[in-house]
């Protein structure tokens, strides 16, 4: 029988779970179908059907649903993501996403699966997440749950990896699942430490390495085409890289306990927290927040850090990313940006 | 304690409710340019418009020598249920020391709220509170009804003298000391308003609009470019989805209400679950008014606001699906107000017009 294809929008917390639904696909013998990358025509089929001031992400996202329409695949899967912790939920946003989907792009021909996922944490297997996919496909619920299980085993090394200091970077480009896998198993084993980690790292000549956390999250700092391709600009210009992804969930959690009142938004909060540790760490030089155009919980977010920075005498820069941000302008901001942190760095 | 809080409709329900329990009440400046500005200068560029409000009327208060600022909290998603923490940060970092107490709701941190309405309670027993509680409640109830009536009548009478009275009901209100008292001012001008009665029109003459979308930029009229009196301008009626009351039987009773949540629950036809703010609710009140024979909707929202772009997104589908027409207006510091009534008359000339070819 030919395999049924279903297809994946590379956008928002695909970069967060897709080694999740690949494997998930894959036991369940169906065909994933991932979107294109990120680009201006992309992007801007994406505009053209949402609001305008809407968030760009979401932009994004909505373009990401438009190519797999036109790619023939027998469904797109769009779970509703609502909540990952005890009494957190995402942004509206997310929460509002399949409805938005439905009502504003009444050309859609694929049908959506939009699974409502409320878990306790950010492992998502539960079967109660995924009964309208299970439903829609007709896949019974005992096969259903092995497959989850496996998912969701798979999907812990690499969330365990992103802990050790890898980047997600390091495995967002591949759509394969036995390419997944193998570079998977060679991190496991590699002896070498991850570049956030690595002490030996040579900066172009004669210049200082720095540490540098860029706070933002997975799908602006992720998504090269969106970010001007951020992340590898910084390595190449002799930075380490350090994200939220790489602080345990226990430091992320003792920071927020210090706030009497936590944010309602759950990424947002885990970026608090790492915000917070690199704040304090003395071995981080500078921090980053990069936001998108019209995204609300990061204009409280930012000012919050942007307050705590200053107590912390931590350098600090909030990076806006948008539609249309032109290339240039990011590279002098972040030269800028490296060039303060190593003139302090040498004044010490 | 001498205290304040953020401007937002009828004031006076809240400054009673300090006074009452024994409190030095400062009056909270009326939202106006400067106090925009100055909230502008000093808030996050991508916070909503009426954090920034809230901004420059705090900023504006600091010369009081005020022991705290009194606002409501939340648990969201919606942004406003964490104003208040932000606004203590900016506040901080200003170097401004006054305290924000946020009166969040108990089921979030019980032994913080009971704190906070120890607090707020003052020398006052808790009979006595019981007693202002019902005082507020009422005066809140005659305003809303008084209110509703102006939004009607003064589509067909002359504005200043209806604006007239309706100001006057609320300085006559401030003073009241008892429920006996609020009845006897809430007859006394509704039976003003009797006269102006016989301006309206046979129903099938009546041109009602009903606004929903955000709370603060619905009820605060200093904000929303006086929307309301702008329809009335041009002979319409209006009814909103927000008043006060609702707000204090959702936030303080949400057992009384039925009715109100069955409207909101018509929300879930557009969108499936609670998305925080007002978003569902707002679907099922827009719903509701087409119901109820309105023949038009207006949606407001602060610039950006996270559910209420998740209503817009819907609301194409909704306004062809219910055959109602709706205008969404966002509303920021750069809103102008030639611009607000341009679109507003188009808007209300275009119902007219389809009403008159309908008739035909």
């Amino acid at each position: 029988m030919k395999k049924r294809k279903i297809g994946i929008p590379r956008a928002l917390l695909y970069y967060y779970y897709f080694p999740f639904w690949l494997k998930l696909f894959d036991e369940l013998n169906l065909e994933p179908i991932i979107s294109d990358s990120t680009s201006r025509d992309l992007l801007n089929k994406g505009v053209k059907k949402s609001l305008s001031e809407i968030c760009v992400p979401i932009k994004v996202m909505i373009g990401h649903v438009l190519n797999l329409d036109q790619k023939d695949v027998d469904y797109i899967f769009m779970p509703r993501f609502r909540s990952l912790k005890k009494d957190v939920v995402l942004c509206p946003k997310f929460l509002g996403l399949p409805d938005m989907i439905r009502h504003s792009l009444p050309g859609l021909k694929t049908e959506v699966i939009a699974d409502q996922i409320d878990s306790k944490s950010d492992d998502i297997a539960k079967f109660d997440n995924h009964q309208k996919l299970s439903k829609t496909l007709n896949i019974p619920k005992r096969e259903m749950k092995s497959a989850l299980k496996k998912a969701t085993d798979f999907w812990q090394r690499y969330r365990d990896l992103l802990f050790k200091g890898y980047l997600i970077d390091d495995f967002a480009g591949i759509e394969e699942l036995e390419i997944l896998e193998e570079v998977i198993t060679k991190f496991e084993n590699d002896p070498k430490p991850p570049q956030s980690r690595d002490q030996n790292l040579e900066a172009p000549v004669n210049e200082e390495v720095v540490d540098i956390a860029v706070i933002g999250y997975v799908y602006n700092i992720f998504d090269q085409y969106i970010n001007m391709d951020i992340i590898n600009k910084l390595k190449e210009m002799g930075v380490r890289v350090h994200t939220f992804s790489m602080v345990a969930e226990d430091i992320i959690e003792k920071e927020l306990s210090n706030l009497r009142k936590p944010m309602f938004w759950e990424f947002t909060n885990k970026l608090y927290g790492a915000a917070e540790h690199y704040l304090k760490n003395d071995g981080i030089d500078g921090v980053i927040h990069l936001t998108a155009f019209g995204c609300g919980p990061d204009s409280m977010l930012g000012q919050i850090l942007e307050v705590d920075a200053k107590e912390y005498e931590k350098t600090f820069m909030t990076l806006r990313i948008d539609e249309q941000t032109g290339e240039s302008h990011i590279i002098t901001r972040i030269e800028a940006f490296i060039d303060l942190m190593r003139l302090k760095k040498e004044n010490n | 304690m001498r205290l304040s809080f953020p401007y937002m409709g009828p004031t006076i329900v809240y400054a009673k409710l300090f006074e009452l329990l024994g409190h030095d009440v400062v009056m909270p400046p009326k939202p106006d340019k400067e106090i925009i500005d100055l909230g502008v200068k000093y808030s996050p560029e991508f916070a909503c418009f009426p954090f920034k409000v809230i901004t420059g009327i705090y900023l504006k208060l600091m010369d009081k020598n005020l022991d705290a600022l009194v606002t409501s909290g939340g648990h969201g998603p919606c942004r406003a249920g964490y104003y208040g923490e932000v606004h203590k940060k900016i506040l901080q970092d200003l170097g401004h020391e006054v305290e924000i107490i946020v009166i969040d709701s108990p089921h979030d941190d019980y032994k913080y709220f009971y704190e906070v309405i120890k607090r707020l309670k003052g020398d006052s027993s808790w009979l006595q509170v019981g007693r202002v509680i019902k005082i507020v409640y009422e005066l809140t109830k005659a305003l809303d009804e008084i209110e509703k009536k102006i939004e009607i009548l003064r589509a067909y009478n002359d504005k200043g003298t209806i604006n007239k009275l309706w100001m006057q009901a609320q300085e006559d209100f401030y003073q009241i000391k008892n429920t006996a008292e609020i009845k006897e001012i809430k007859n006394k001008y509704l039976n003003k308003l009797i006269k102006f009665e016989d301006s309206i029109p046979v129903e099938a003459e009546r041109y009602k609009i009903g606004i929903i979308g955000e709370i603060y930029v619905v009820m605060e009229e200093s904000i929303n470019n006086q929307i309301e009196e702008k329809v009335n301008r041009f002979g319409f009626e209006v009814e909103r989805s927000q008043y006060l009351t609702n707000w204090i039987r959702e936030n303080a009773f949400p057992f009384l209400d039925r009715d109100l949540e069955k409207i909101e629950k018509k929300g879930e036809e557009f969108i499936e679950i609670g998305i925080g703010g007002h978003a569902q609710g707002n679907i099922g009140h827009a719903i509701n008014f087409k119901e109820e024979g309105f023949d038009g909707i207006i949606h407001l929202k602060p610039f950006g606001c996270l559910p209420e772009l998740v209503s817009q997104s819907v609301m194409d589908d909704l306004s062809e699906k219910y055959e109602i027409p709706v205008l969404t207006i966002s509303i920021d510091e750069q809103t102008a107000d030639a611009n607000v009534l341009t679109r507003v008359e188009a808007f209300l000339d275009m119902i007219r017009e389809k009403n008159y070819r309908e008739v035909m």
